[in-house]
């Protein structure tokens, strides 16, 4: 299969170093503390954030930390067959785990003792990079909570087809069963909190598809802070002095 | 951004452009003020060292920058920096007023829900009892507790401070206690302002409302403090003779039970008045909301209120509003 | 970052997902065209000023392709829309315009319409997908015109007369690729033009115009809906279509679904179906199933079997039917092998073929359009009609032609001709199709490849001696052993005696990766060459020659890199170490096996060398029994060599191979270290390396070997190799010759060695039956073949010398690779077959010759023989082709006998008999050798 024509254009008409258009949105869901919605292309993902709240299960309560949690499920509609997903399989355990873990790592846990947060994401359209899109949109929705967190989490994939690294793979591109390099940073500090990786790549090429990835999650990043800076700035004028 | 977070209104094209140019008038009167103050998470806060400085809330240190941790707008009060949060859950401070709801009924407390990261605890010891004697709280007191605040009743209180596992509340006062009759709205504790004055009780309409520092809102028919307790006396009595049914009701307790129509049209005149604002993200204050129940009487109907017209024409008014007393000031 | 402009989703519908894909549109898509102000020119591919430029719609990049391939037609847009329906339709013509476009000397451009932004068209309701890209191909034509503006003349050729007519109601100039061609005025370019089928019909109607005559010989084909619902329910059977190499009425489907293979007889049942193509196949009754037990089979064109080479593994071998219970008595029961019919074509497999047209009388009309068939080479192949304005020219020519259409009303598929190769019969023609036929690449090595060749005159240098991983082994007395006038030398051995009475062997092999990098285009053509390929006459290198027969070549008194593999073995040949390294020798001397053989031999010899020679061989003889006890079959082959003239190149003598002791004893050693390397790359790369394995035959492969066994009286056990091999010792008959006759037999029955990737198998199956080895590689001559080259690098990388180079880590592409291999392989060991058959038959045109020759086949009409000393073997008539078996001659399925029906004479198998070779000629410009009793 070719994934990349030789006039150097993806399926999707993409080149190998860009990525898919991105899109956000902040507030989705009345009801929570925080919410967003994370569009990557055709990838959409909702999150909703509650708390820091009162511990619901007292045993699990900490006296020194906020307990955080994370579900993560997709949507019937999500993909292209519709079919019902049972929630515990073994991909949505793994990936609530994978973003309960990596956002733990973010929040300033400390600062909320004997308190839990709850993530939830749910995938509302799959294609491809929903594990990166749902760590973007726990970002977006923590911060709409106002959760204090050391630094942003931002997230994005890359992989390597037809001997070459692609930047944000999409569901076709995903499904070629090629290397897939999954990668979370804090962009500020400059540290890598999650790194992911389907099938296997030589050191060396694995290094320019890693590097590749993380110039996609700072991309993101720059794009996730003018979004919540605008919300931020949209929110204290509504308000008024 | 074209859309507005948390508007879920279908607006017509010409709806779409009044808003969008009385939201405009609204940022260009804020940004004057401190626009370059907003910060997101991680964004560095500039300081000056010299002076030395005292980090706040939403604020940390990384490689000797202070940094933001949360979304929100750096105040400095002199040498102190901190990031106010929006959006954030209810903070609470001493002697803030609240309104809540009852939980769960604990051994001689109540857990209440005040929008805060932990439950409250209203002590049956911080409650003054409704036989208005003070004296230690007996056995049979505690008993009885669910006779004063049941699971989910709104309660309004005072809160008192924290002790050992959690935040306290207190209600030693007859403006406190249950309340009934009247809605109890949630909206983004922030565009609660902190005041001398939280209690209303507006005449004209015959009705309460209760701003709690949380974001609960209360609003509902006025009830004159000291009748409440002959109430609540008289309904102790009648718990303790016999189970009252709707149908065994007096003639009068049904007289009393009763609100009516207008009171119970202003309540959700004042509630609907609340929810536009609170959608459009404005600060709610009494003169606000009494400004915008005012303006919705030139509407057929009530529910109106919750549509696209009425909540572009609060937005124009406001922006109309800061700017006018933009000018004043 | 760039971005996207704007972008459209494209809702494409399944049968029942519905897949949304995202389609970005982009602004920073270029014209080609240097001469263009407004694009970035720095990958534009058209001529500078180009005066017109093409644009081909998708029906004639499909069937005209090798028109296009021709140097007339140049600067071509190639828009993504065409590319991408000719890919769907048909790869391999994707895979040639592919190769224009990347070809630098051709001026393709392809043009990304599909994602520019002007040029993308939205689907619209009601549009039919074909009606769709045609209007793509409109609009980019239409935006080609007006973006060059007045630049150059932009040409639409396109041969669907609606597209045609909408493109000159949009004001784009458009023409069919007819009248195109025909204003460039060369009149051979209309040759390469492919009629389409509707105007075929029109033809031959005018041919024969009473309609009656025009009837249907060919079932229709199922419609695609019906097949694969068919095949669904089980009724219908796909797999590949494999015609019957020795008789081409004959074709084999190997159904997964049914796990057996469907014989389909004659053409009526194979329904046009060409040898490879993907078929679905219908069952035939039972009680039609029959058994083809005649020797040529019954038909209105008198094909029969040719004389050719003694096969050399059941992969040559002509397919035998299922001998199952085949008695004479009850021949007439149906066969319980299944027989169907083809009923659909579901992927063609056509191609060009190199052959002849049959001789016919000139048209009268010279220089006008004659209709012509042409007899493909391969003689699985049916003939093709093709037209051509040249007949005259041709009819003495090799040439090639493609297939277009089989249409159901006509015997034979109807093609066109695209090229000449040369005069009938001319040996360097015939050794060209020898080469085409068996897609080998035999043109000149790329400028680029040779680009990659290290600087000439090249030599050890002093880095190469300072490495670390090279070990300097220049003083150890190595040598190489290798057929007379051998100039790839890539292996040399050498031998020492340790103080402790044990000996230190070594086997040298050139260090062909030191200078084959991976990822140049030098390791590219490589790879794809897969192979030397050794004609009679001439050698066709995998490497350019400097690095075959100079760089890499372990020649006497140079100093040369290797790769070597060191035993220290005891007097008994047991190893106790085994070392690899990367070294430097230096070569004492290049050996001949007979000059080796000759040293050894002389007993008055005692120098150094020659006592190397003489351990080595006491070892290799210790090792080859070794072998041999564990079950190793020594299987014998019918090659054989001819001595060729050197002026003329005609061949002087043909003589059967002779195997010496030294011959047998570097085989020992390479085996040894081939097992060695195996064994050290796997342990290193369990699922990445490159391995060989001979699959363990069937019962039912070894059913020919045994029927014929049992008839002369030989009983063979076939449980184990162990035991075949021994029962093959045991199968001594009173003539010297039997034993080597039944090893013949035995080997055709085996299936050849093939190499594979270890992440495929599992481990036992990595099984070499041949040589009883649980594991076996190919390391010893990267010169000539690239698995090894392959197995070398694994080697470096399971040293830790050098890094694994990147296609290792993805199987898929290391599976095909393999099969490449074997691919490859197997068609330069068909060529080498089809090269010593074309010089046999040069060989006995002058010569008529009387021979004795051995039966080794029995048919009911006569029997085919096989000649030891030339190595062929061929079919000899008992009867008149004419009489098909019914005269006088009985044949006895049991005994493998024939009879004479009074009994006077009996022929049976593996008896002698004389018999008369001669080359005769049927058909003018047919020459083919003849078999015929004395």
């Amino acid at each position: 299969m070719e994934y990349v024509s030789p006039e150097g254009l993806r399926i999707d008409g993409r080149r190998p170093m860009e990525m898919r258009k991105l899109h956000a949105e902040m507030g989705v869901v009345a009801k929570a503390d925080g919410s967003a919605v994370f569009v990557m292309g055709n990838t959409k993902v909702i999150a909703a954030v509650y708390g820091p709240r009162e511990v619901q299960n007292r045993s699990q309560q900490m006296s020194d930390q906020a307990l955080v949690r994370c579900e993560y499920s997709m949507a019937n509609f999500s993909t292209g067959d519709r079919m019902r997903k049972g929630k515990g399989d073994r991909r949505s355990t793994e990936i609530s785990l994978v973003v309960r873990q990596t956002m733990e790592a973010c929040i300033l846990t400390h600062l909320m003792p004997r308190s839990q947060i709850d993530i939830y994401v749910q995938v509302l359209q799959a294609d491809g990079g929903t594990r990166c899109a749902c760590i973007n949109a726990a970002t977006l929705a923590l911060a709409d909570a106002a959760i204090p967190m050391r630094d942003l989490v931002t997230s994005c994939s890359a992989g390597y087809l037809n001997s070459t690294p692609l930047l944000d793979l999409n569901y076709v591109e995903d499904s070629a069963g090629g290397p897939d390099v999954t990668v979370g940073i804090l962009p500020k500090m400059d540290k890598v909190t999650l790194l992911q990786m389907d099938s296997k790549l030589p050191i060396d090429t694995f290094d320019n598809v890693m590097q590749l990835a993380i110039e996609g999650c700072k991309a993101v990043a720059t794009y996730i802070r003018e979004v919540l800076l605008e919300n931020t700035k949209q929110l204290e004028y509504h308000r008024g002095v | 951004m074209g859309r507005m977070r948390g508007l879920e209104i279908p607006l017509t094209q010409t709806q779409k452009i009044r808003l969008q140019r009385a939201l405009q008038k609204l940022e260009s009167l804020s940004s004057k003020a401190n626009s370059n103050a907003s910060v997101t998470v991680a964004d560095s806060i500039p300081v000056n060292y010299d002076d030395g400085f005292l980090k706040g809330h939403g604020t940390s240190e990384l490689n000797g920058e202070v940094i933001a941790t949360v979304c929100g707008v750096v105040e400095r009060v002199n040498k102190l920096v901190y990031v106010r949060t929006l959006r954030a859950r209810y903070k609470p401070e001493v002697g803030d007023i609240v309104v809540g709801r009852v939980i769960e009924v604990a051994p001689k407390r109540w857990r209440i829900d005040i929008n805060f990261s932990q439950d409250a605890v209203l002590m049956l010891s911080s409650m003054n009892l409704p036989d208005g004697i003070q004296r230690r709280r007996t056995a049979v007191d505690e008993l009885n507790m669910r006779s004063i605040f049941e699971e989910n009743d709104v309660v309004c209180a005072e809160v008192r401070g924290f002790h050992h596992d959690g935040l306290q509340l207190q209600a030693r006062s007859q403006k406190y206690g249950k309340l009934e009759r009247g809605q109890l709205l949630s909206i983004p504790p922030y565009l609660v302002k902190r005041r001398k004055q939280h209690f209303h009780y507006i005449e004209e309409y015959g009705i309460d409302l209760i701003l709690g520092c949380n974001g609960f809102i209360w609003v509902g028919e006025h009830a004159e403090p000291k009748d409440d307790m002959v109430i609540d006396e008289q309904a102790n009595k009648s718990d303790q003779i016999l189970k009252p049914s709707k149908y065994s009701m007096t003639l009068e307790e049904q007289e009393r039970a009763y609100t009516p129509l207008e009171t119970r049209q202003n309540v959700c005149r004042t509630a609907n008045a609340i929810r536009v604002l609170s959608t459009l993200g404005f600060s709610v204050t009494i003169e606000i909301i009494m400004d915008t129940v005012t303006m919705s009487m030139s509407l057929k109907e009530i529910h109106e209120m919750l549509g696209s017209e009425f909540c572009v024409l609060v937005a124009e008014r406001e922006a109309e509003r800061r700017s006018s007393a933009k000018k004043k000031g | 970052m760039l971005h996207n402009k704007s972008f459209v989703r494209k809702t494409k519908s399944g049968k029942i997902t519905k897949n949304v894909r995202e389609h970005y549109l982009r602004d920073d898509i270029y014209c080609g065209v240097p001469a263009c102000k407004s694009c970035d020119s720095s990958a534009a591919r058209l001529s500078a000023c180009p005066s017109t430029i093409l644009i081909l719609d998708t029906n004639v990049v499909l069937n005209q392709i090798d028109l296009i391939e021709n140097p007339a037609i140049d600067d071509v847009v190639v828009l993504s829309i065409v590319l991408q329906e000719v890919r769907n339709k048909n790869m391999a013509v994707y895979n040639r315009v592919r190769a224009l476009c990347s070809n630098s000397a051709r001026k393709f451009f392809v043009f990304s319409n599909e994602h520019h932004k002007d040029t993308f068209v939205q689907d619209m309701a009601g549009e039919s997908k074909n009606d769709r890209n045609d209007r793509a191909i409109r609009v980019a034509a239409q935006w080609y015109q007006n973006h060059l503006g007045g630049v150059a003349k932009v040409l639409l050729i396109t041969n669907d007369r609606e597209n045609k007519r909408k493109a000159m109601e949009m004001g784009i100039s458009a023409e069919t690729i007819e009248t195109y061609v025909k204003t460039l005025g060369q009149q051979d370019l209309l040759d390469l033009l492919v009629r389409p089928p509707s105007e075929d019909v029109v033809m031959e109607e005018v041919e024969d115009l009473r309609p009656s005559k025009r009837k249907v010989i060919y079932a229709e084909h199922k419609p695609m809906s019906e097949i694969t619902s068919g095949l669904h329910r089980g009724i219908y059977h796909q797999g590949k279509l494999r015609v019957n190499r020795y008789n081409p009425f004959e074709a084999y489907v190997g159904s997964e679904s049914i796990g057996d293979e469907i014989i389909i007889y004659d053409r009526t049942n194979m329904n046009r179906a060409f040898d490879g193509d993907i078929v679905a196949v219908e069952l035939l009754p039972q009680e039609q199933w029959q058994e083809e037990n005649s020797l040529s089979l019954a038909d209105e064109e008198h094909e029969e079997e040719d004389v050719h080479l003694v096969p050399g593994s059941a992969d040559d071998a002509p397919r035998t039917a299922n001998p199952g219970q085949g008695s004479g008595a009850n021949a007439d029961l149906p066969s319980s092998r299944p027989s169907g019919r083809v009923v659909g074509i579901i992927k063609r497999n056509w191609h060009s073929y190199c052959g002849s047209l049959e001789p016919m009388p000139m048209p009268a009309g010279d220089g006008g359009v004659a209709h012509a068939l042409f007899v493909s080479k391969d003689r699985r192949i049916p003939k093709i009609r093709i037209q051509t304005r040249q007949l005259g020219n041709l009819v003495s020519k090799r040439i090639v032609v493609t297939v277009d259409s089989w249409d159901r009303m006509s015997r034979y598929p109807s093609g066109h001709y695209v090229r000449t190769i040369g005069e009938i019969g001319d040996r360097d023609t015939e050794s060209e199709v020898v080469l085409i036929e068996n897609d080998i690449d035999a043109r000149p090595f790329s400028s680029q490849v040779l680009a990659c060749l290290p600087p000439l005159p090249w030599s050890v240098s002093s880095e190469d001696l300072a490495n670390p991983i090279r070990q300097d082994l220049r003083h150890i007395r190595a040598f190489s052993v290798d057929p007379p006038g051998c100039k790839d030398i890539d292996d040399a051995l050498h031998c020492t005696a340790l103080p402790n009475g044990n000996f230190e062997v070594g086997v040298h092999i050139a260090d062909v990766t030191n200078f084959v990098h991976p990822g140049t285009p030098l390791d590219d053509e490589a790879s794809q060459r897969g192979t030397s390929v050794y004609l009679v006459e001439r050698r066709i290198d995998m490497l350019p020659k400097p690095l075959t027969e100079d760089i890499c070549s372990l020649r006497a008194d140079v100093e040369r890199l290797a790769f070597s593999v060191i035993w220290e073995m005891t007097p008994e040949a047991e190893i106790i170490s085994t070392r690899y390294t990367k070294s430097i020798i230096k070569s004492c001397a290049a050996l001949s096996y007979i000059e080796a053989q000759a040293r050894m031999d002389d007993s008055r010899l005692v120098d150094p060398l020659t006592t190397d020679l003489r351990n080595m061989n006491a070892l290799a003889k210790i090792m080859r029994q070794r072998r041999i006890e564990r079950g190793a079959l020594t299987l014998a082959s019918a090659e054989v060599k001819f001595q060729i003239d050197t002026e003329t190149h005609d061949p002087l003598d043909i003589g059967m191979y002779q195997i010496r002791e030294a011959n047998q004893m570097v085989e020992e050693f390479m085996l040894a270290a081939n097992v060695s390397v195996a064994e050290k790359i796997l342990k290193h790369f369990p699922v990445c390396s490159l391995l060989r394995r001979h699959p363990t035959p069937t019962k039912e492969m070894l059913e020919p070997l045994l029927r014929t066994a049992a008839a002369v009286g030989v009983n063979l056990d076939v449980s184990t190799s162990r035991a075949l091999a021994d029962s093959l010792d045991r199968a001594v008959g009173d003539d010297p010759y039997f034993n080597k006759l039944i090893r013949i037999l035995a080997t055709r029955c085996m299936t050849q060695a093939v190499y594979f990737c270890s992440g495929d198998l599992s481990p036992p199956e990595y099984h070499h039956y041949g040589l009883a080895a649980p594991l076996y590689t190919h390391f010893t001559s990267p010169i000539r073949r690239y698995a090894d080259v392959i197995v070398h690098r694994l080697l470096a990388a399971s040293l830790g010398i050098y890094k694994l180079p990147t296609v290792f880590q993805d199987a898929a592409q290391l599976t095909s690779i393999a099969d490449n291999l074997n691919y490859r392989h197997r068609n330069a060991q068909m060529a080498s077959r089809s090269s010593v058959e074309l010089h046999t038959l040069v060989y006995f045109r002058k010569r008529p010759t009387d021979t004795e020759a051995r039966i080794v086949k029995i048919r009911s009409n006569g029997f085919i023989v096989f000649v030891p000393k030339y190595g062929i073997e061929g079919p000899v008539y008992l009867t008149e082709r004419s009489e098909k078996g019914e005269g006088e001659w009985f044949m006895d399925e049991q005994q493998q006998q024939i009879r004479k029906m009074d009994g006077s004479v009996t022929y049976g198998v593996l008896q002698k008999v004389q018999i008369h070779l001669e080359v005769v000629e049927p058909q003018p410009n047919r020459p083919k050798l003849q078999l015929t009793l004395i």
